[in-house]
């Protein structure tokens, strides 16, 4: 196929208040140009047609990636592949690490960026549900101010999130991580050109005294709902308990039963069942190394 | 509206005017008339487009040619040392990995990446190297082998 764009201006803001303020001044007619692998691709099937695009190129300072005491923040304009290569995330964030390392191909690990992944909303998006079991942050700005909100109910729908017509996405904050805690992310693919994910699962445990016992536990998945999401109860299922293979078994089938899946249900029901397994036992071979 | 842009590409420096809805590969291949690099499936899936950019890979039909000002863009055309061809370029064809050569110059410029940073990189980590680049004719198998082949020449 050859595509060609409808036409648009380019604007170029060198600032994270320039860029808001350009936001706020074209609203419904602008849209924001991070690493370009999920716009560019609507532009060329013309699904969006503005008349602008806010390119943020030039906002070097949103590439990011830094451990202070309370938290891992991420600057919104981090290539993936940056992060699945940082020898911090890989250390302490590894579930998050594998989930980016696995997006889309090499080339487009270069170009697409973490906060675009979140921003575009795709229902399997892969930095989604490592970040929803961390408990992530987004600040979000615009020329009103500036908030911070949990990325759990940021994805209203497939594509949709809480972001306002002027707000931009800055950063992803990730709270520092108490001890014995261990995390995985576990997927399979669907056969396509860059191997799209088919059942995306994530899962975070933070263990208590006693050697299995489940202090916390967090699974989110992606591509088997309208939007990435949390099971809350089928994480109480696990939660203050032991976690013995039949407990382990109860969690998986109940994250099945919670998920929304569109097509290949079946299959994608299964398999969240089986990704949940082994990602929660992955998870507890970390939390407990 | 037209806008004045320069680019570096292959160590030249080119002044253009260009609408900023182009890509870099449309400009690439139209305005500079640099068609090594291909226009596959012009959406990000093939690889076909591939180029380096500062070094890295990337897809030239998701890049806008107004965002590679200022960078140094390195396409097929800029490997070969005058007539003496890089290790890749020799290794391919010395392997048998180019059939319709389609895909060629996008598989070369991944391959390029992963040597630059991994010059002794193992098979599963040449075959991660070029998973973002398609091949319809070959199977892979030989492209793989160049690859390898290729890191040997070099360090010989």
């Amino acid at each position: 196929m050859i595509y060609r764009m409808p036409r648009f201006d380019y604007l170029a803001p060198g600032s994270v208040e320039e860029a808001v303020s350009l936001l706020s001044q074209y609203g419904e007619k602008a849209k924001v140009l991070a690493g370009g692998t999920d716009l560019l691709v609507s532009l060329k099937h013309r699904k969006v047609g503005p008349g602008y695009l806010i390119g943020l190129s030039g906002l070097a300072g949103l590439e990011y990636i830094r451990q202070d005491s309370h938290a891992l923040r991420i600057g919104a304009l981090t290539t993936h592949q940056s992060i699945a290569g940082s020898e911090l995330v890989k250390g302490n964030y590894g579930l998050l690490a594998t989930a980016c390392g696995k997006v889309g191909s090499p080339q487009i690990r270069n170009m697409g960026t973490i906060g675009g992944n979140l921003c575009n909303a795709g229902p399997s998006a892969d930095s989604a549900p490592p970040l929803l079991v961390l408990d992530a942050r987004l600040k979000l700005v615009s020329t009103r101010g500036q908030r911070e909100v949990p990325l759990k109910g940021f994805f209203t729908g497939p594509f949709q999130t809480i972001l306002e017509r002027d707000e931009l996405l800055t950063e992803i904050i990730v709270p520092s991580l108490s001890p014995r805690t261990g995390g995985s992310y576990q997927f399979l693919n669907k056969t396509t050109a860059v191997d799209e994910t088919l059942v995306g699962v994530a899962a975070l445990v933070v263990m208590g005294d006693h050697p299995k016992l489940v202090e916390d536990i967090r699974i989110a998945l992606c591509s088997v709902a309208p939007a990435p999401m949390r099971v809350s109860r089928a994480e109480s299922v696990l939660t203050g308990r032991e976690a013995t293979s039949g407990a382990i078994e109860e969690a998986a089938a109940a994250v099945a039963n919670e998920t929304l899946p569109r097509s290949r249900t079946d299959y994608r029901r299964k398999m969240s069942a089986v990704l949940t397994r082994r990602a929660i036992r992955e998870a507890l071979a970390e939390a407990t190394v | 509206m037209k806008q004045k842009i320069k680019l570096t590409v292959n160590s030249e420096i080119y002044e253009l005017e260009i609408e900023p809805h182009w890509t870099l590969l449309e400009v690439l291949r139209e305005k500079l008339f640099l068609t090594g690099t291909k226009k596959g499936c012009d959406c990000g899936d093939c690889g076909a487009c591939t180029v380096l950019v500062d070094g890295t890979a990337k897809l030239s039909c998701l890049m806008l040619a107004v965002e590679a000002q200022g960078k140094n863009i390195l396409t097929i055309e800029g490997l070969a040392n005058g007539k003496e061809l890089h290790p890749l370029q020799q290794a391919f064809i010395d392997k048998g990995a180019v059939q319709c050569g389609f895909c060629t110059p996008g598989m070369i410029m991944s391959a390029k990446a992963l040597l630059d940073k991994n010059p002794a990189p193992t098979e599963k980590e040449v075959k991660a190297g070029v998973s973002g680049n398609l091949c319809r004719c070959t199977g892979y198998i030989k492209i793989i082998d160049a690859v390898l082949a290729a890191c040997e020449n070099k360090r010989s």
